[in-house]
């Protein structure tokens, strides 16, 4: 078990700056998600974790240890990748030995800790095949079982699940899931998928264009997004936000005036989350229903409104296509936002916290 | 798409393909018909077996001996294996570490560097003789095997560095990052992961490097001063004279040399088709 | 090994090298044996393929890498004398005791180089077993057969050959060189010999388009009596009677047809470190036991008079006849001047054989082939302006690489740069020191100009020359133009079968339900297993007009049989069919890879989409295909383009150099025509510059496909 403490990381390919200074403390035990949109930074992230990358300025400490000249294979760290990366030309057991061998481990250890990680990722029939010949889900377990014989103190998984399809993706998340619990080691964990990031993290790093964004619990972050980006990338359909403008009591935008809410004043976003609204007849907002997204008895629906599109889940009701229906905010939800969206101003009380 | 071929179509098929390879192996029986009949000159006809079957030639070809009753053509051949297998070794071990590196690292002068070698290919070989008599005198290594392997070695260079190189592009680099993680050092990931995986094209690069040192004779005439070093071309080259040939022994010789390259022609041929594309096509 | 003669230092070694075969080999091996038994200085020999021996020569003595004696026709003598790697004979050689013919040809200015060991000429070889009397004169020759019958002749000899000529030329009066030693062609003499060797053709006395192994073939078979050849003709003839006389007279003029005479002699290199025992050893092969040896068992006919006189000699009618011969002939001018004679005499010859230009006016094409291809010496220029030049730019160049990488470390910019120069270090010092060096030692060659070992600088004149068709016009075979459209015709009819055939193959061989599929496709490589200059010279035989197993196809077909290097078209066929036999298999095999890398579900696909076989070709296989094949055609077509061992050896550039390719064209000015390696080198610089030009285009073309 390791802790990971990067400080002031900056790196840049070229004239593109990929990282912009990031600061990140990992407790050891954690399961951290980095998190965001392609491009954003994170795999580069961990890659300087790993030691795959050379970071242009900045410290990565592990375990209380400099890393910075220390070549990957001596920062006792294992790594998943996005493409699984298993040596073709090798079986399952030799793929997953490989990593023993290589640090000279006795014979019968190597074949204790290869048949242990086969039992516990259930892969003991396919030990003599060869990649080729392995599913997509037994390959994906097949690159952990190779991390997991050489318990390392730092787990970093580059996107493990993308190639999945969603039923297999939801199995593995929960076996991962599983896993850290039972090894109780420290895990990076990068990825793109929201859901993931809520479901496996004890805390979720949110990057944007090589800056974190906020750092914290799944729920906090839900809860009290630090600003306009961060609120829309997690939850699914993504946080409503519409212009509107602070007019005494009442929040006015195009076509709309909600009553105001804290001490805000001038220009702001607002913040609605799908959940937190309902279709129904009357309401603050009108608008064209676009698309309808039918889960089975509720469901949410996409409307054209004059302050731009707005998702609304609905219960029940028979909502159609083309028709015109309102939006009713289910008491005290909203989210407000400096105008740039930079910068939360306000939070509704959570919920059922 | 299982389904079964009409039977015309199935036999038209076969009748084509063996059309085909009679028509492909026609020049090649001629030779075996030159190589067993017993005159020495060609006398041909559309006919192409031979009408009196002796082992003359392949006899004298192969026992020739030296003045001072070495066995000439053992010693020769010797000398062919020596000569190529290094090649082979030498050409390989170059052009894989430097297609390693064209292929992964960026470093000033690669993409000049690449230039040049496609660019030497282009200028024809003959006038570099002259120059190369020179630098080899130079180094010491005129009359020398070594001096013979290392001119094989690098002329067949270019083209081995290319064809490697396309085909480590086509190797995942997250393998080597895989291995890295997995503890490895940079020569291990070199030799452990990336050498068997580009096996296929090491096949090729290796046969035909081989292939290019067996069948040369002008550098290996014009740069080794001793009978019993001679590479078997050569030998063969010598029953090729100014007045006369001696086709019977020619023919023989021709087919004695072209024997252990078509037969790793044929050990290598499943690398042949992956080893030449992968380079291209990924997968 | 080759520093054990260093080891014994105190007995002296000596090293001959020669390019004799069989007998001749075994003499000259018996002969150093004794004088080792003489003299106990050590012998190495080394045979050394004939078409090698010259440049090895030549490349080695300069560099004191050569040997101290070597053997070698006579003919090469002037050449070796420019390049200083013969030494005179001095007071060792005794004129009185050889053949006077023989010591003549070893003159050079009134100087004598090496020792002369046996002689070849022409002769006239007559079948002994038809009742003829040998004729003496020309006419006689001609009515010696009162009938024959279809396809039987009086003579044959090798009608093409100037060798061969050169005596009929000489009997009907003919000189080679006037008065300043210019060679002469457009002669009557010329006229006369040429008419009447065509009369000889077309009255069916002799056959047409012969070479060495038809000679063969008709003088055993019995199918012509009468055939002029020299004494290596002997070894041929299978146990038929047969006399050997000199060339008979030509009538019309009362002259003997004088055959050339060729001298081999054994010649001491100019670099030896042991003069005195390398002119011993020389001498001691020329005269006495070592003589009658190489009579006797190499069969050599002896330059020593001597020889002649000895019993076992004397009784050897092939020997004495030759001696006969021999005292007519005329020893092979030994000037540079005769060098260039032989490649217009060729042309004039061919010409007037095949038809194709009247006896009159051969002289006249020979006579501007000769002048073309001697070019005056262009004229010297400072190489100051040169190097300035090259030297500012690579001042810029070396700033602006500078430039370029400003603003930032070297580091920063190439984290890996140390580890990847280390990668490439040893391949890097390999290609420089054995590729690039001699690679730009040959790109600069092409700013000077060569005769026999002086360089002199010229400047772009080689260049100007070669692009303006200096000396000839831009549709003959010689112009560069005329050569590259060849050359294009030639990459293009190649490429185009080679894809097509193996393509083809391919797609019959994709299959996998296909039984004996490996069977074929083992059967099917075989071609590319077998190395090119075999091909060629298996071909060549198989296009042979009167032997050609491809004449003897279409016999039985019925056609008439071709005459394949007669005519620029068939000629170029016979290249093209040649070059594809031997390429196809390539491209068979990276289509095949290409073929199996794309997945059948889009077959599927296109099936149900109800794409006809044809159109599932069009749209999906070749535009999938073209990825993998591109490469491999781009590959293919610089290869094709300086093939130079199909071209050299099956058509030899016939007919007159029309189906010569740029880089046979550049090995034949730097082998062939006075060694002009200059003007060689500039050819080869256009033939880069047109491929490099190439792989601009095609990198364009694969550039669009990634994109």
């Amino acid at each position: 078990m390791s802790d990971v403490r990067l400080v002031g990381i900056k790196k840049s390919f070229g004239e593109n700056v990929i990282v912009r200074g990031v600061d990140l403390d990992v407790t050891p035990g954690e399961f951290l998600v980095m998190v965001g949109p392609s491009g954003c930074g994170k795999t580069t992230l961990l890659r300087i974790i790993a030691g795959l990358e050379q970071a242009d300025s900045g410290d990565i400490v592990i375990g209380g240890k400099n890393m910075n000249e220390v070549p990957p294979r001596e920062r006792d760290v294992g790594m998943v990748f996005q493409s699984y990366a298993l040596y073709p030309h090798m079986t399952v057991k030799e793929n997953m030995a490989f990593g023993l061998e290589l640090r000279k481990v006795p014979r019968p250890e190597i074949e204790s800790r290869v048949a242990e990680a086969a039992r516990m990722l259930e892969l003991g029939p396919l030990l003599d095949r060869k990649p080729k010949a392995l599913s997509g889900g037994q390959r994906q377990r097949v690159a952990m079982g190779r991390v997991i014989v050489r318990r390392p103190q730092l787990f970093l998984f580059d996107e493990p699940l993308s190639n999945l399809d969603t039923a297999l993706r939801v199995q593995m998340r929960g076996e991962l899931a599983r896993l850290h619990r039972a090894l109780g080691v420290t895990m990076i964990y990068v990825t793109h998928d929201q859901v993931e990031a809520m479901t496996l993290a004890t805390r979720v790093a949110v990057f944007n264009k090589g800056v974190l964004q906020q750092l914290g619990a799944p729920l906090e972050l839900y809860n009290r997004p630090t600003n306009a980006f961060v609120a829309q990338f997690l939850g699914s359909p993504s946080m409503n936000l519409i212009d509107a403008k602070r007019d005494g009591a009442k929040f006015v935008g195009a076509g709309f005036t909600l009553p105001a809410v804290g001490d805000t004043s001038g220009e702001v976003k607002l913040g609605l989350r799908p959940q937190d609204l309902r279709v129904a007849s009357e309401g603050p907002l009108r608008g064209e229903v676009e698309a309808v997204e039918r889960l089975g008895f509720d469901g949410y629906a996409f409307l054209k409104t004059a302050a731009g599109s707005i998702a609304a889940r609905f219960e029940g009701a028979d909502v159609q296509v083309g028709q015109n229906v309102a939006v009713q905010p289910m008491g005290d939800v909203l989210h407000i936002f400096s105008a740039d969206g930079a910068k939360a101003l306000r939070h509704p009380e959570a919920r059922g916290a | 798409m299982n389904r079964q071929m009409p039977r015309w179509k199935m036999f038209a098929l076969h009748a084509g393909l063996s059309l085909t390879c009679a028509v492909t192996l026609y020049p090649v029986l001629w030779v075996v018909k030159l190589a067993l009949s017993p005159t020495q000159t060609l006398s041909m006809s559309a006919n192409p077996f031979p009408e009196a079957v002796t082992l003359d030639h392949f006899r004298d070809v192969l026992g020739s001996t030296d003045a001072q009753g070495r066995w000439l053509f053992g010693r020769q051949l010797l000398s062919s294996i020596v000569v190529s297998a290094a090649t082979t070794l030498v050409g390989l071990t170059l052009a894989v570490t430097a297609a390693y590196s064209l292929s992964r690292f960026r470093f000033p002068g690669k993409q000049s560097g690449m230039q040049l070698l496609l660019i030497t290919q282009m200028f024809p070989a003959t006038l570099m003789l002259v120059p190369l008599y020179s630098i080899l005198q130079t180094l010491g290594l005129l009359d020398s095997i070594g001096g013979l392997v290392l001119v094989y070695a690098t002329s067949s260079l270019p083209f081995c560095v290319w064809m490697l190189k396309g085909y480590f592009d086509t190797i995942p680099r997250e393998l080597e990052e895989a291995a890295i993680m997995d503890g490895a050092s940079p020569a291990q990931v070199f030799i452990k992961i990336v050498l068997p995986l580009a096996r296929p094209a090491l096949a090729v690069t290796a046969l035909f490097s081989f292939m290019q040192a067996w069948n040369e004779f002008i550098l290996a005439a014009t740069l080794l001063n001793d009978t019993a070093r001679f590479t078997l071309p050569v030998a063969l080259q010598r029953y090729v004279g100014e007045y006369k040939t001696e086709w019977g022994h020619f023919a023989a010789g021709a087919l004695i040399i072209s024997a252990p390259v078509m037969a790793l022609f044929f050990a290598l041929q499943k690398f042949l088709v992956g080893g030449l594309t992968a380079g291209a096509v990924k997968g | 090994m080759f520093i054990s003669h260093l080891a014994f230092a105190d007995a002296p070694v000596l090293k001959l090298w020669h390019g004799y075969r069989g007998g001749e080999e075994q003499a000259i091996e018996q002969a150093a044996k004794q004088f080792t038994a003489l003299t106990g200085t050590q012998v190495e020999l080394l045979a050394v393929p004939y078409d090698a021996l010259s440049s090895k020569l030549t490349s080695a003595i300069p560099h004191d890498a050569g040997p101290d004696v070597f053997i070698f026709a006579h003919e090469r003598l002037r050449q070796f004398h420019r390049m200083k790697i013969v030494a005179p004979s001095g007071n060792g050689l005794d004129r009185s005791k050889y053949l006077k013919p023989s010591v003549d040809a070893l003159e050079l200015d009134g100087v004598l180089y090496g020792y002369p060991l046996s002689i070849k000429c022409l002769a006239l070889f007559m079948r002994g077993d038809r009742g003829l009397t040998a004729p003496t004169t020309t006419a006689e020759l001609e009515n010696a057969l009162t009938e024959r019958r279809q396809n039987q002749f009086t003579l044959a000899y090798e009608a093409g050959d100037f060798y061969f000529h050169a005596p009929i030329l000489f009997g009907f009066g003919g000189v080679l060189f006037d008065e300043k030693g210019r060679a002469q062609f457009d002669t009557p003499a010329m006229t006369k010999s040429l008419n009447w060797v065509k009369s000889l053709q077309d009255r069916k006395l002799m056959p047409q388009e012969v070479s060495g192994a038809l000679v063969k073939t008709l003088f055993n078979e019995n199918r012509a009596p009468f055939v002029i050849t020299g004494p290596w003709f002997t070894g041929e003839i299978d146990g038929v009677p047969y006399s050997i006389h000199p060339l008979p007279t030509v009538s019309e003029t009362g002259l003997p047809m004088a055959p050339f005479l060729g001298v081999e002699a054994a010649f001491v290199s100019s670099r030896t470190q042991q003069p005195e025992l390398a002119q011993a050893f020389a001498k001691f092969l020329s005269l006495g036991d070592a003589t009658i040896i190489r009579v006797t068992l190499g069969r050599q006919i002896p330059a020593e008079l001597a020889a002649y006189d000895n019993e076992a000699v004397a009784k050897d009618p092939m020997i004495s006849a030759f001696r006969t011969v021999a005292e007519r002939a005329t020893p092979t001018p030994n000037t540079l001047e005769m060098a260039r004679v032989w490649e217009p005499m060729k042309l004039a010859l061919r010409a007037v054989l095949q038809g194709g230009v009247s006896p009159a006016d051969a002289g006249q094409l020979a006579e501007r082939r000769y002048r073309a291809l001697n070019r005056e010496a262009p004229p010297t220029t400072t190489p100051v302006p040169w190097i300035i030049g090259l030297s500012i730019g690579l001042v810029t160049f070396g700033g602006w690489q500078l430039r370029q990488g400003k603003g930032k470390t070297f580091a920063k910019r190439y984290p890996e740069a140390g580890r990847g120069l280390l990668y490439v270090a040893p391949a890097a010092t390999g290609l420089f020191v054995l590729v690039i060096i001699p690679f730009v030692i040959g790109l600069s060659l092409s700013l000077f100009h060569h005769d026999a070992g002086e360089y002199t600088f010229v400047g772009f004149a080689n260049f100007a020359d070669i692009l303006t068709s200096k000396g000839y016009r831009i549709t003959e075979p010689l112009s560069f133009y005329f050569t590259l459209v060849v050359t294009l015709a030639w990459t293009l009819a190649n490429v185009v079968l080679h894809v097509s055939i193996g393509l083809f193959l391919a797609i019959l061989l994709k299959d996998p339900l296909l039984k004996l599929r490996g069977v074929y496709r083992v059967l099917l490589i075989v071609p590319w297993a077998v190395p090119n200059y075999i091909t060629a010279l298996m071909w060549k035989g198989m296009f042979h007009q009167q032997f050609g197993a491809i004449n003897a196809i279409l016999g039985h077909l019925g056609i008439e049989p071709v005459s394949w290097f007669t005519q620029w078209s068939t000629s170029f066929a016979a290249n093209v069919i040649t070059n594809t036999w031997l390429g196809f298999p390539f491209m068979m095999v990276v289509s095949l890879g290409a073929l199996q890398s794309i997945p059948t579900d889009l077959y599927e696909a296109a099936e149900v989409d109800g794409a006809s076989k044809w159109t599932q070709f069009r749209r999906i296989t070749l535009p999938l295909l073209k990825p993998a094949l591109l490469p491999a055609v781009i590959l293919g077509s610089v290869w094709t383009f300086n093939m130079f061992n199909i071209i050299y050896l099956v058509s030899g550039g016939e007919p007159g150099g029309g189906t010569d390719i740029l880089v046979s064209e550049a090995f034949r000015w730097a082998f062939q025509r006075n060694e002009q390696y200059g003007f060689a080198a500039a050819y080869s610089v256009l033939i880069f510059f047109v491929l490099f030009a190439w792989s601009q285009v095609t990198k364009r073309l694969s550039g669009e496909e990634s994109a």
